[in-house]
């Protein structure tokens, strides 16, 4: 048993002409590791390796890393009330949490994106208060928690790092609360989402949006129709450039004016 | 990319030379290459993520009509001729049936920007029929009402007036396409199409009169009896008119394939020298009257919106030839209609009875279509580019589609030297420029970069390139 299985990346490439084609560029897809290296967003690997531990002590340490996935977009990864065994780190792939009520009403908690952890809010109840659903194909690295919580005993900057993880997943949910404007909450949205893209070695300024025009309504409590028509006017202001879900940001300096009160 | 619009060069013999069966690129691929495997299920998939999108595209609705009262002997349309108007309410049932199914699949807030209604014989519904379905059509769908939006509809002015018209004026139509084909009575007696220039100018000038914002209209060249002179005084009758744009379709004589052919003498069609002058003629005549060529087989007057969509390099290709709104996604109702969403293209049963069936069972009525892959998107927006623009800037097109132009195309290139030995089109390192030699063969230029068309037992017939 060892913590590097090694899964293929997904086939996303078609296969039809891949001569003259240049490589994708650095997208939101992790690189895989293997039993010496981390992947290259491995949400652990910088407190480990900061720590002195590299890949082959971990396995030692029977921290059991597993990969796991494809899960295609609307399956689910854990379901409200499963009980919480492990936390997974997305390796490639978008992940929204939401919560359904009696009525059936979806609300949105938040989308995780490559090299950000899955289910850290269930360590306290034991099992999971939420439903993970991925957006499009996604794979995934499966912490056992028990074992986790093992490693975090031995090495002090591991639990460090699952703090700052656990304060920064209280964090967000203040981003959307109080009363802003349409424009605000999708300028900062975007901010957001090409910030965390970023810090994970990622173009800032260049990616798809993987969730659906609905997922980012309702998570930012807006009507679809408004969500529509901010991102038109924004295109309109040369603020954006949109081509389906294809997004390029072109003037982030003023994304980030528009939407400064929601953002950190 | 602004292009200044070359005109085209005619020559003869050039074209004589490149006289092979072509696609036209009205979709890229072609229906032919459409696969039973896209079915209703894949059909319900590709409209839910275009309604997922950040910016959902606007709409463009397509109506087929498929009854004329009268058969036209040169026509390759899916059409039933009847003048039975009892038909038309069974079929109009089954069309409000798709509508009902079809409609609340697409988010309400995607406006209808462009709606079409094509044939067959549109106005084979008479006028209370066409308001009830323009209601029904208001109805399940958002109409757009910017001033931008393009409600056109094809008439047969032999079975409409002034007054229909005036009514599809007030049931919000703003473009009309009438067919023409030939004035000279010779040529109209042999296609059994006989329709006087009285009868073509009332129905344009009503529909102006209406505040139609756009009239084209449709010619054919190579009809049996068709002559030099015959079709000269047509053109002038046509320049008289004073469309907005006009159509010159080439006809193709396939009676194996299109069972009304068979009823028109071969030893009447012009010979491939007349065909030829006769469009040369048309191009004479347009261009000296102030029509521009577009390409392929359609002029506009020079301040017409796709002259300006040309020169300002918004132009797109579509199932009715050009259009400026190539940025919606396009609803097929009817029998045999073709939709195109997001990066799909479905199609319609091609019979009624398959048509009403589906209907009947409460199914949805694609029966094939094609999800495009990375390789067809990028050809299509090539062939795009060429078709409508006649230039492709390779560094800026590879750079767009991450790919290195000139290896990625390396076979479509090799297959493109001959036409750049003949002066059809120009090659350097940066860009390809249809020349005015080539820009009557855009066919010929846009099949180089045709993936599909390599396997020679899947290539189906498609009409002459000129």
């Amino acid at each position: 048993m060892t913590s590097a299985a090694l899964i293929g990346l997904p086939h996303i490439m078609q296969s039809k002409h891949l001569a003259g084609r240049l490589p994708e560029p650095p997208n939101p897809i992790a690189d895989d590791g293997d039993e010496t290296r981390f992947c290259g967003t491995c949400a652990f690997s910088s407190a480990c390796i900061a720590a002195g531990y590299d890949k082959p002590e971990l396995v030692e340490l029977q921290c059991l890393v597993e990969h796991v996935g494809p899960f295609r977009g609307g399956e689910h990864i854990f379901r409200t009330g499963d009980p919480f065994r492990a936390i997974f780190a997305v390796r490639s792939g978008t992940v929204k949490t939401r919560m359904v009520d009696k009525e059936g009403r979806e609300q949105v908690l938040g989308f995780y994106l490559p090299g950000e952890v899955i289910g850290l809010n269930a360590i306290y109840p034991e099992h999971f208060p939420c439903d993970a659903v991925a957006l499009d194909t996604a794979f995934f690295c499966r912490f056992s928690f028990p074992a986790m919580s093992a490693l975090a005993s031995r090495v002090p900057a591991v639990q460090q790092h699952l703090f700052r993880m656990l304060s920064k997943e209280l964090g967000t949910a203040s981003l959307l609360a109080g009363d802003h404007s349409a424009d605000e909450r999708v300028a900062a949205f975007l901010m957001d989402l090409a910030h965390r893209y970023e810090v994970r070695g990622f173009s800032g300024t260049r990616f798809r949006l993987s969730m659906s025009r609905g997922d980012i309504a309702n998570y930012l409590r807006l009507a679809a129709e408004t969500v529509s028509r901010v991102f038109s006017r924004f295109r309109t202001q040369g603020l954006i450039e949109i081509e389906g879900r294809e997004l390029q940001l072109l003037d982030p300096a003023k994304l980030r004016q528009i939407g400064q009160a929601l953002l950190p | 990319m602004a292009t200044p619009i070359v005109p085209p060069e005619f020559d003869p013999a050039l074209i004589a030379r490149y006289d092979v069966a072509g696609p036209r690129y009205t979709s890229y691929p072609t229906a032919p290459q459409f696969q039973a495997e896209f079915d209703e299920s894949a059909l319900r998939a590709v409209i839910r993520a275009s309604n997922e999108e950040p910016i959902p595209r606007p709409l463009s609705l397509y109506v087929h009509v498929p009854f004329c009262m009268s058969p036209c002997f040169y026509c390759g349309c899916n059409r039933v001729i009847t003048r039975d108007i009892a038909q038309g309410d069974r079929y109009l049932e089954r069309l409000y049936r798709e509508i009902g199914l079809v409609a609340p699949l697409f988010d309400r807030d995607r406006p209808v920007r462009q709606l079409h209604f094509g044939g067959g014989t549109p106005n084979f519904l008479d006028a209370s029929r066409m308001r009830e379905l323009m209601e029904s059509l208001a109805r399940h769908f958002s109409f757009s009402h910017e001033p931008g939006r393009e409600y056109g509809i094809e008439i047969d002015p032999r079975y409409a007036n002034g007054e229909y018209m005036r009514e599809l004026g007030r049931l919000g139509f703003n473009r009309v396409s009438v067919g023409i084909q030939d004035f000279d009575p010779q040529v109209q007696r042999a296609v059994n199409r006989v329709q006087s220039f009285d009868e073509t100018r009332e129905v344009i000038d009503a529909a102006r009169d209406a505040g139609f914002r756009s009239a084209s209209v449709d010619l054919i060249y190579g009809l049996p009896r068709q002559s030099l002179d015959g079709f000269s005084r047509t053109l002038d009758q046509v320049v008289a008119l004073n469309p907005d744009r006009v159509a010159v379709y080439g006809y193709a004589h396939l009676p194996e394939m299109f069972k009304p052919q068979r009823q028109i003498d071969a030893a009447e069609l012009p010979d491939a020298a007349t065909r030829l002058a006769l469009f040369g003629r048309a191009l004479e005549r347009l261009s000296e009257a102030g029509y521009v060529y577009i390409g392929m087989d359609h002029f506009a007057r020079v301040d017409d919106e796709l002259a300006q969509a040309q020169r300002c390099g918004s132009l797109q290709r579509n199932f009715q030839g050009y259009s400026t709104h190539g940025d919606c996604d396009i609803i097929g109702l009817g029998v045999s209609a073709i939709g195109r969403i997001g990066d799909s293209y479905s199609q319609n049963a091609r019979d009624l009875i398959g048509y009403y069936a589906a209907l009947d069972a409460g199914r949805l009525p694609v029966v094939r279509g094609l999800q495009l892959d990375e390789d067809d998107l990028i050809r299509r927006a090539l062939i795009n580019e060429l078709m409508c623009h006649g230039e492709l800037d390779k560094q800026r097109f590879g750079a767009h589609h991450r790919l290195l132009f000139d290896e990625y195309f390396a076979r479509d290139r090799q297959r493109l030297a001959p036409l750049v030995a003949d002066g059809l089109v120009q090659e350097d390192a940066q860009a390809i420029v249809v020349t005015s030699r080539g820009r009557l063969l855009l066919r010929i230029i846009a099949m180089c970069f045709d993936a599909w068309l390599g396997d020679a037992a899947q290539t189906p017939r498609y009409s002459r390139v000129i």
